[in-house]
Parts: structure tokens; sequence; C-alpha cells
């Protein structure tokens, strides 16, 4: 973008009269983002809604000349039709359309013009770069030498040197320490944990932490949370009365999965078509609830063919956002308006979802069909329960005059992809509509051609689309699964638009970085964990985010804590935290009425252990999600979801200071600070270390302190105020420690909570 | 990413003109000083707010708007296939082996000077038929309630949208510092508590979050976590905000990101949502005169009454876009019953809110809006009987009414068949209807996008025409 407008500073220049300079414009970077912006919706891939014949993403038709009236004369602006057009002030000629809501600004118009001037050089292989395989780049030369510690280090600093620019220092361990714990585990470090760190001299201190926190549980809990927001995992249907159903044995899987290191071919393989495999068994079987996931409809009185269209649709935009950041909804009702993804390639790859054994209507709460029964030894099977179970077949029974209603599989099943002996024909359907199938063609199962790749000997079922997804030259899969950790990693992805790589998307920010991380995951056996440590090894990684001395300065971005963060640090902050892993999904505090109130189901609260559990285990009700995790922009669970924008609201001030879960946490930290010394002083700082990771300054110690005289005077005062405070939450509070002092601390922890810094990662 | 994003991203927004949160939140557009879009509104608008009372379930156009005399003679008759074929019933029906008539039990009768024909139990809203507009040509294409409430709330069936009330509230902005700019309420009907609601009818969908509709709750705090925890005072809390002001400062003094003066400003904001909320609620100074105009549960949390009540409350404090959901019109079966229960709930309050804004001089600014997902149908589900029947989905045509600023009052628009089965006159789309209520307010609906996924997308999908006619 920047790079677009500087080159633009120059070709206005050139514009001042008797002052010809202006810099070369490149097709690609610079005219293309805006055809496809502007231009593109009546003049791009879509046939049917293209306009005058006329195709501007296209060279060959875009220079072809159409009734002696070019739309493009290279080098001759007054023979270039798209240029008249743009320039013009009737309305019946203007491009864009007045009408269309398009507006062409200034700079753009400039651009195209200059463009034009220059002569219209278009080059002949106009591949979008994300439709080439990834070609691992050499290492950039730098000037600098001592900063970088691997080769992600010389491509930030090869783009920062060309920006005149130098890398920030790093961060002191403190900081450096509480940023990789929570970028690894989704918690804070403990305050053990920051005293080994601390007094560990030896030069692999760092390393040696990043290995800790790799091997732990808890990165892998973490690391599923953002594979359940893609992959749309809930604990409802999602739509009407949002019924129940039971995939925590899914969810189970991806912790497991994630605890193994599993390599990423390997897990997608599994979630694409651990049913087909040779080697299937029943772990590979539960790892297709990937794929039934998408919302199911019970509402009675639906119709069946309508919804199972929904759901197979749903199968293939969700493949497009996570492995190819592709939309491919767009693709469903027309070719797509901005790449070169026609309606065709849409329904080839839905063709390949179109196969199972599944109902349109859903039962009235349960599994729907097909489902497999769960040993109660999960998720430790024995050799002899670890085996491919074959579901049985749906049963559709007419209930209610006329509802055709599948069997219900109750709590101890899980939902799994299976293949009918037959599969559905696969039909183009007009406009998207399931009652408007054009039956001229069956449509075979195949992937974009735009993307290509696919070889003979695959079979054409989802083990094929695995073995595409995965394969070393896919354009795409490892592109975009990199950059969801770059995002994740630095707060921003290479390419920004982390769910779309179409033509539409934002370019990378550093393409050759982006290659070399794609290539270097693929050498790396798709290890995951090798690849992330790769990552936060790096100095570009290290560096501290404080205030830049001056412009020269690169540096790095705080950003905000995942949604889940927040409330488990202050669970774990406060020793209330219950960490034990998978399980079925817990019910923490709610307000009152939460369900009630808008839909006919009442939320029963769980109580002791299970209000206490990591927040990726909290029951996800898809049409009324928990508010405090909304609060915070988690997703919602209902569509896939790679990318969430932070803001930030007084609702968020409000859960932080009044909500009982943030309270009750408070109350327990402030526990924790009377009894781990004597003194206000040490006791504040307990606090601060817990939750910050670091000691406080003198102004936030003194600020503090004074606060807490403030509160004791008004406590003592009140000591049944004081005792009304400390009875919110279900865990009564310690007797033995005096009211008025548990209360003015827990309203010092309270602020901790509160901090900016708190939920931010510096 | 290694470049200083976050100021770039904030450099337009200072802090006087954070209305409701801001934001970490990718390419933001140049907003004007009440935190809207620059050059928004697009044309001058006719009204300040718009109070949509959501009637959830499908509310019966049959026994309440859309009068067909003639249907009596015809009790019990086959509904003709031409006129309603088979595939355009639901799978709750679809199986009947009879499609009899079902003609309303209810009695209509002409109301005012506009001689507007309401059912027997809507007397209140009679006594205000000349302020509003019905439409009886409404249609849409979902036959199930949620993708139908979804596509009235966000333009489409499929979730992921924002609902109206966030796209005015990005597009527009806040008229006050101290209440959210779109604010929803529900509340349960009488005949039955009714069909279920969901958070994405009020959501940002790709919208930031903080464009989402702020839900005031029935029970607990008016907003969730508003007041402090019991034991907590509000000296206390003012001391906890200038330590956490301070100590905010001291980070932003280090790491010079602009996101913690918002943090800051929005504890400010909460702090006096404290305050404001409560005042909002309070109903003390009410005269009793307009008390009692809204029927005997206005006083009544979370009940609809109280919801209209407290809508003219927001209306009066600049709140953008209220929005009501009332749930219980899915009348399948004892629809008479329904009709008559629900009506219990609404007619008084809603007649109340008309009446209320205009002696204030504020129905004129105002635009209200009444209407459900879909109608129902004009054969009977189940027993038919003189005087009791069901009635199924039916969206191919249903009643909607308008009030209020640059709207004709006292107008009746468009035109159902004799079964009211299909529109034949004047047909009035879901995204009409959506691009009317944005017109209104002085937004173009094709011109306020938001870029999502590569592609501009816009409330109205790529649909929708100002009902032209309806307007004065």
């Amino acid at each position: 973008m920047a790079h677009r407008f500087a080159k633009l500073c120059l070709i206005l220049s050139s514009f001042a009269p008797g002052i010809l300079c202006g810099g070369n414009i490149d097709y690609i970077p610079d005219i293309r983002p805006i055809l496809s912006d502007k231009c593109y919706k009546c003049h791009g891939p879509d046939a049917n809604a293209r306009k005058a014949k006329l195709r501007l993403d296209h060279r060959k038709e875009a220079f072809s000349r159409r009734d002696g009236n070019p739309a493009i004369t290279p080098g001759d602006i007054s023979h270039s039709a798209i240029i008249q057009r743009i320039l013009s002030k009737d309305p019946d000629e203007q491009m864009p359309p007045p009408d269309s809501g398009l507006n062409l600004p200034q700079n753009e118009r400039d651009l195209l013009i200059e463009w034009v001037r220059q002569g219209a050089k278009w080059p002949e292989d106009d591949r979008h770069w994300a439709f080439t395989p990834p070609i691992r780049p050499p290492l950039p030369n730098t000037n600098e030498t001592s900063w970088a510690r691997n080769p992600i280090d010389l491509f930030i600093l090869g783009e920062l040197e060309s920006g005149n620019k130098i890398p920030a220092p790093e961060a002191d361990r403190e900081t450096l320490l509480r940023r990789v714990t929570y970028d690894l585990t989704g918690l804070p470090p403990t305050i053990t944990e920051q005293d080994a760190f601390l007094a560990d001299e030896s030069p692999d201190a760092y390393e040696k932490v990043i290995d800790r926190l790799l091997r732990s549980p808890r990165h892998a809990e973490h690391a599923a949370s953002y594979w359940l927001d893609a992959s749309r995992y809930a604990d409802t249907d999602g739509y009407q009365n949002d019924r129940y159903r039971y995939m925590h044995v899914w969810r189970d899987w991806v912790i497991r999965a994630f605890n193994e290191n599993m390599p990423f071919d390997r897990f997608v393989t599994e979630q694409m078509a651990g049913d087909l495999l040779p080697k299937r068994d029943f772990y590979t079987q539960v790892a297709t609830g990937f794929n039934r996931n998408h919302r199911i409809n019970s509402e009675g009185g639906s119709i069946p063919d309508e919804w199972i269209v929904e759901y197979v649709a749903d199968r293939v935009e969700t493949l497009g956002t996570v492995f190819l950041g592709l939309t491919f909804n767009c693709a469903r009702c027309h070719d797509h308006k901005y790449d070169p993804v026609t309606q065709k390639d849409f329904y080839s790859l839905f063709a390949f979802f179109n196969g199972i054994d599944e109902a349109g209507l859903g039962p009235n709460n349960g599994n729907s069909p097909p489902f497999i029964p769960v040993p109660k030894s999960w998720p430790l099977l024995s050799g002899e329960e670890n085996k491919f179970t074959t579901p049985a077949k749906m049963k559709i029974k007419v209930v209610q005059t006329s509802v055709p209603r599948p069997q219900s599989g109750p709590p101890s099943t899980v939902m799994v992809m299976h293949q009918l002996e037959k599969p559905r024909p696969t039909y183009r359907l007009n406009r998207g509509q399931y009652d408007n199938p054009d039956k001229s063609v069956v449509i075979q199962p195949d992937i974009p051609e735009i993307i290509g790749g696919w070889r003979k000997e695959w079979p054409r079922d989802r083990i094929g689309i695995a073995k595409w997804l995965t394969s070393p030259d896919h354009p795409l899969t490892a592109r975009v699964t990199v950059n969801r950790y770059w995002q994740r990693f630095f707060g921003t992805g290479i390419v920004r638009t982390s769910e779309n790589f179409g033509i539409q998307g934002e370019a990378p920010t550093n393409p050759k970085l982006l290659d070399w991380l794609a290539t270097e995951l693929i050498r790396l056996d798709w290890d995951l964990k090798a690849f992330q440590k790769l990552i936060v090894t790096s100095s570009a990684y290290r560096q501290d985010s404080r205030i830049r001395k001056n412009e020269k300065d690169g540096g790095r971005d705080r950003r905000r804590l995942h949604p889940y963060g927040i409330r488990d640090t202050a669970l774990s902050a406060s020793g209330l935290l219950v960490e034990q892993q998978g399980g079925p999904s817990v019910k923490p505090y709610m307000p009152p009425r939460i369900w009630k109130s808008i839909s006919n189901n009442g939320y029963k609260q769980d109580k002791g252990e299970k209000l206490y559990r990591r927040s990726l285990y909290t029951y996800w009700r898809r049409t009324i999600p928990p508010p405090t995790m909304m609060t915070f922009n988690s997703a919602d669970r209902e569509i896939c979801s790679v990318r969430k924008d932070h803001t930030t609201t007084p609702l968020q001030a409000l859960t932080l200071m009044n909500n009982i879960t943030f309270v009750e946490t408070s109350r327990f930290l402030a526990e924790r600070m009377l009894s781990s010394a004597k003194n206000p002083r040490d006791r504040i700082t307990t606090g601060f270390r817990a939750i910050l990771c670091r000691k406080p300054t003198q102004p936030e110690l003194s600020a503090l302190l004074s606060d807490l005289n403030f509160y004791l005077d008004d406590f003592k005062k009140n000591a049944v105020e004081a005792r009304k405070f400390l009875e919110i939450g279900e865990k009564p509070a310690n007797p033995k420690l005096d009211v008025s002092q548990l209360a003015a601390y827990a309203l010092i922890a309270n602020t901790l909570l509160n901090l900016d810094e708190t939920i931010t990662l510096n | 990413m290694l470049t200083r994003r976050s100021i770039l991203q904030n450099s337009t927004l200072g802090l006087g003109s954070i209305a409701l949160g801001t934001l970490l939140e990718g390419r933001a557009p140049p907003r004007n000083s009440l935190g809207g879009i620059k050059g928004l509104p697009h044309s001058n608008p006719r009204v300040k707010r718009v109070i949509y009372l959501f009637q959830s379930g499908g509310p019966s156009q049959h026994d309440l708007f859309d009068y067909k005399p003639d249907l009596a003679k015809r009790f019990g008759e086959e509904v003709p296939k031409s006129i309603y074929p088979d595939e355009r019933k639901t799978t709750m029906t679809s199986g009947q082996s009879s499609f009899p008539v079902a003609p309303t039990s209810i009695r209509f009768s002409r109301h005012g000077k506009s001689g507007i024909e309401l059912g027997e139990t809507l007397p209140h809203l009679g006594k205000v038929a000349d302020d509003i507009c019905v439409i009886k040509s409404m249609y849409g294409e979902a036959i199930n309630h949620d993708p139908a409430a979804t596509c009235f709330q966000t333009g489409s069936v499929i979730p992921g949208r924002p609902s109206m009330g966030a796209w005015v509230s990005y597009g527009l902005g806040s008229l006050n510092k101290d209440l959210p700019a779109f604010v929803a309420m529900t509340s349960n009907g009488t005949a039955k508590s009714g069909q279920p609601l969901y958070d994405r009818l009020w959501g940002a969908g790709f919208l930031p979050g903080r464009f989402q509709g702020v839900k005031f709750r029935g029970q607990g705090d008016p907003i969730l976590d508003l007041y402090n925890p019991p034991g907590v005072t509000r000296i206390q809390r003012r001391r906890m905000l200038d330590s956490l002001d301070q100590l905010n400062r001291e980070q932003h003094d280090l790491y010079g990101d602009p996101n913690i003066n918002t943090r800051i400003a929005q504890y400010e904001l909460a702090y006096r949502m404290q305050m404001s909320v409560p005042d909002l609620i309070d109903l003390s100074k009410e005269p009793k005169h307009i008390l009692e105009s809204y029927g005997p549960e206005v006083t009544k949390v979370g009940k609809y009454a109280y919801n209209c009540l407290l809508a003219r409350r927001l209306a009066e404090r600049g709140v953008r876009f209220i929005q009501l959901y009332h749930r219980g019109w899915d009348a399948h079966g004892g629809a008479p019953n329904n009709v008559k229960r629900q009506c219990n709930d609404t007619d008084q309050p809603t007649a109340a809110l008309i009446a209320d804004l205009k002696q204030r001089g504020m129905l004129d600014e105002t635009l209200i809006v009444w209407g459900g997902e879909f109608g129902r149908t004009v054969y009977c589900q189940g027993k038919l009987t003189p005087k009791n029947y069901g009635r199924d989905h039916h969206p191919n045509c249903f009643t909607y009414w308008l009030a209020g600023g640059g709207i004709k009052p006292g107008f009746t628009y468009g035109k159902t068949d004799d079964y009211s089965v299909n529109v034949v006159e004047n047909p009035v789309h879901v995204h009409d209807l959506q691009a009317t209520i944005m017109h209104q307010l002085g937004i173009d609906h094709e011109r306020l996008t938001y870029k999502h996924q590569g592609r501009h997308y816009r409330l109205t999908d790529v649909h929708g025409k100002v009902v032209q006619d309806v307007l004065a």
C-alpha cells in the first residue's frame, strides 16, 4: 500500500507542467487491485454479469478491439475508452457508474492514466501470486550482520534496511517470558516460572523455556482454541431452537493431535478423510467431525433438500477459508466476481462432500447421523476399542404429520463423516438455490482449475482432497497456514487479510518471507512445534514494543490477548484455575436467565471445579454465545472464522470490574497476596507478578498503597459492606482472614485485572 | 508488521469523537464528528432514529390487517393448488391430506379519517390509525423462522452479516455521549413464550464488534455487569478509575499505543453509563397519565409495555436505533386466541408510543417500524372450526406498518389476492423495506458498504429499492 502511494507522489508531480519524471507503474501491484476493486464487478470473471462484452481481468480480451473502440490503447489516453470513461462527467458515460456505489479516487484515476500513458504494460504471465507455487527464495544479504538469529530475521532485516530502518532492541526478560508464555500456552507465567527463568543465566535459558512450553498440555489447549474458531466447533446446532449436539470428543481429538505434535499434513488428512484411509481407526474417524461442525437445522417445517445443500456448501466454504484462503461462497451463486473461480469450480468441490449419509433436517436434540458410539474409556482406547466403526444407517421417521426426522445420537456418540454407498448426484445450482439445479450435466468431483496440481493417480474422493491440499507444490495450503501463525505471533498476518489470498485480498507485505516460511514448514515435514519454535526464537519476535525513539526504529506492536486468555489469566493468577484436559463442555457463571430470556431452554450453571476450567471448555451455544467472551470479540462459531478485529468498548470495562468471575478471582488473588508476605509492598508485588509478570514501578506501588489504605479505612468502618463484597462467587473466603483486609486487597487485585497491560501483550 | 500500524489506524479518531468504543479494527474509514463515516448522511435525513418493533414468530395478516370478508363464504373449501402449490408449503403441513380455507374469526372495522381496516384486537392502534402507513404487500423468501428473521435483521439468511442497527451506528455514529447508539430489548409473549431469538439479530457481523446492539436486559443488571458489586461504593470505584487512569497513562508514555487512550476513555464512559442508565430506567418522574397510557404492564421490567416506554426514553436521549422484539406470534394452532393474547400484550403500548412521541413533537423525527419475519397461511393447519384454526408460515405476503417522519400517514399500500396468498399490487421485498428505512435516515443503502473478504458488502446485498410511494 505504502509503496503504491509513494509511486503516486512521483506521478502526481509528473502532471505539473514541465516535469516529466513519473515512476514506473507495475500492472500487478499497482493496476490490477484497482481494476479488480472498481471494474471487475461488471468487467471481470463472471460471464453473466459482464457488461459491454468487456473483460478487464483477461490480458488478451482487455486489449482486443471491440467495434473499433479499444478499451485500452497503449500509450494513447485519448483512444483508450477506459480512460475516457473514468474522466467523463456525463452520468451515462462515467465509469464506475454513479449509481454503482463505487468511487474511483483521484489517486487511482491518476495511476490508471499514467499506466496507459506509459504503454499499459501487462506481463504475459499475469497469474495472481497466490496461484503459483511458493518457490524458496535465497536468503537476502543484509548490511547489519549481528542481529539475525535465523532466516526469518534476514528477511525482516532486509525489508527494514530497504526502508532505511533498524530493528528494535530485544525486549527485557520479563516481557519476553510473558509474551512467549501467552503465545504458546494462552496463560501467564507463574511466579515460580518467572523466578526460574530470571535465575537461569545459561545462554539457552530462553530456548529451554520454549521447549518446556511446547511440551506442556496447556500449549495443545491453546493451539486448539484457534482451530475451534476456524472449524466453527460448538455444542449446539445453531438454528432456531439451537438444539444440543455432542462434539466434545472431536474437540478432544484436536487437543490430542496438538499434544502429540501431529504433523500438519496428517492433521489435515485425518480430518478430511479419516473414515476412508486404508489405516483408519477410531481416532481418525473421530477426526472427520471437522466436516460435521457446521450448523444443522432442526426447525420443524424445514425442507430437507434445502438444508443438505447448506451443509455441503458450508464444508466447501470452510475448506476455502481455512486451507485455501479464498472466498468460495461467492462462487456458489455465480462465477466469482474477482477471482478466476467459476461456479462450476464451486460445485466440483461440492461433489467431494455431497455423498454423506446425512439428513437435511436435524433430530430434535442430539447428534445427527452419521454418528458412532464412543467407548467409555475415551480418550485412552484399548487396541480392541480403537477400530473403525460403521455408523448405523440413517433412518427417517415422519413426525408431526410430515416432518421427516432422523434418529438422534445420545451424548455417548460423536458425529463423523460416512459415505453413502451411492453418492448424491451433484448439479450446478442456478443462483445457488437448492430447487433450481441444472440437471443437464452431473458435476464430477474436481478442484478449481486455477489452483491446479491434481494428480491422476489420486482417488476422486476426500483422500484425494487431502493429498492435494498437502502436496508440497500446492500454492496455498502452506502459505495460508504459516500466515495464520504469523498473525498469531505478530498480531497481523504477512497477508493482512488472512482469510482472503485472492485478488481482492491484500498483497503480502514481505512476499519472500511468506514463501520462505511456507517452504520451511514443508521442509520441516509440517512439524508445527518446530515451526513455532523457529518463530519465537527469532530476533524479530523478541523485539521490544516500547515507543521508538525515532522514525528509523523498527519494532513490534502490542497485541490484545485472545478473548479466552483474559478470563484464563484471572483464573490462573488467582489460583482458581482447574487444569483438567478434555471432557464434556462446562457451564461456568452466566448472567441470570441468559438462555431463558430469549429461548426455550434454561442454562443450568455447573458447580465446584467446573466453574473454573479453561475457557475453551465453556459450553458454546451458538445463538447465545457466552457474553463475557463475546464482549472481548470472540468468534461466534456460527461460521468459520480465522481473524477477529479487536475493539475496545465500555462493556469490557464493566465486565472486568463487575462480572462475578472477575470479582471472585480478585478475591482469591487477594488471598494469595495476603499469604505471600507480611508487608503491603511485597503483597502488592505478588499481585503484580502473578498477573503482569513484573514488579511494580515506584509510582505504581505508591498509587496502589495509597488506594489500599483508602479502601482499608472504608471497609473497617463498614465491615457489613466488606462482607457482602466477599460473598460474591461460589467458593467461600478463608474465614481466618480479616474481612476488611481481604476486601481492600480484593479491590487492589481488581485494579490490576483492569489494567490495559493485563489484557495486552507488550 | 513492523510498522506502527496502530497509529495509522487510529489517527483519524480523536478521543472526543469516540462514542461507544473503538478499535484495533483494520482500515477504518475517515469518521465524522459523531463517529460516523465521513460523507454521511448521504442525503438530508428525514428522521433521527428508528424504533423497530419486531413481532417475532410471524403475526397473522389474516387476523390483524389483511381482511378478506369474502373468504367467510369459502369456509372449509380447499385452497386451490393453482393458488397455493404444494412445494411452497413447509414440512409442518405439506403432508396434510387437506388444505381448507380458514377465514378469520376476528371482526374487522375501519378507523380514523383514513378508514384503515383493523382487526378488533387492535382497538388502541385504531385510535392512531391516521398516523400509520399499512403495507399489505410485504414478501420474502425464507419460510423458516431463523433464516427469515435473520434476513429481516441483517439482509441475508446466512449468519455473519451486520444487523441493520449495526450498519446505522457504523454509518451515522452516535448522538449521545453516555449511551450506546444501538440498543436491543426483548420480551416474551403471553400466548406462548415463542420462537427463540439469537444474538446475531442485533450483532455486528463482520463490522467491528463495537457496533453491535447493546442488549438491555429484563433481569439482573439492565446492561450486563453495569452495577458495582455489592459492597463496593461509587467513591471506591472513582478512586480505582483514577488509579487506572494514572497507571494506564504511564504505560502510554512507555509504549505510545493510542489504544491505551481509547481504553482510558472507555472506562470513563463505563462510569458515566453507571449513572446514565439508572437515570434512563428511573420512571418515577413519568406522569401518571403517561404511565397509564402504556397499559398496566408498563412498570414491569422486561415486558413489552416497559420496553416501549424505555424506547421513548432512549429516543429522547439520542439513541439511534432502538430494536424491540416481542416473541410469541407463531400460531400453528389456536390462531384466534394467539392473536388476542399477543395484541393484549402489545396493542396499547404500541399505540401509546406513537401518541407519546407525537405529543412531544418527536414522532416526526422518528421512524417506527412494526412487523415480523413472515405471515401465515390462509389454509388451516390442524383441525378447522369456525372459532378455531391454526396457520403455518407464509412468506409470500404479509403486513408491515410504518409511522413517523416522512411516511404517508393514514395510508394503505399494496394489495394481495382474494386469499392473501400472493401480492397482486406494489410488492415490497424485505430489502426494499431496508432500503426505505436507511433512506429515511439519510443513508443510500447502495453506498453504505464495508469491504469484507474482498467484497463490498451492504445491508441489502445486491437488491432493494426505496419504496417512494409510501413517503410523504
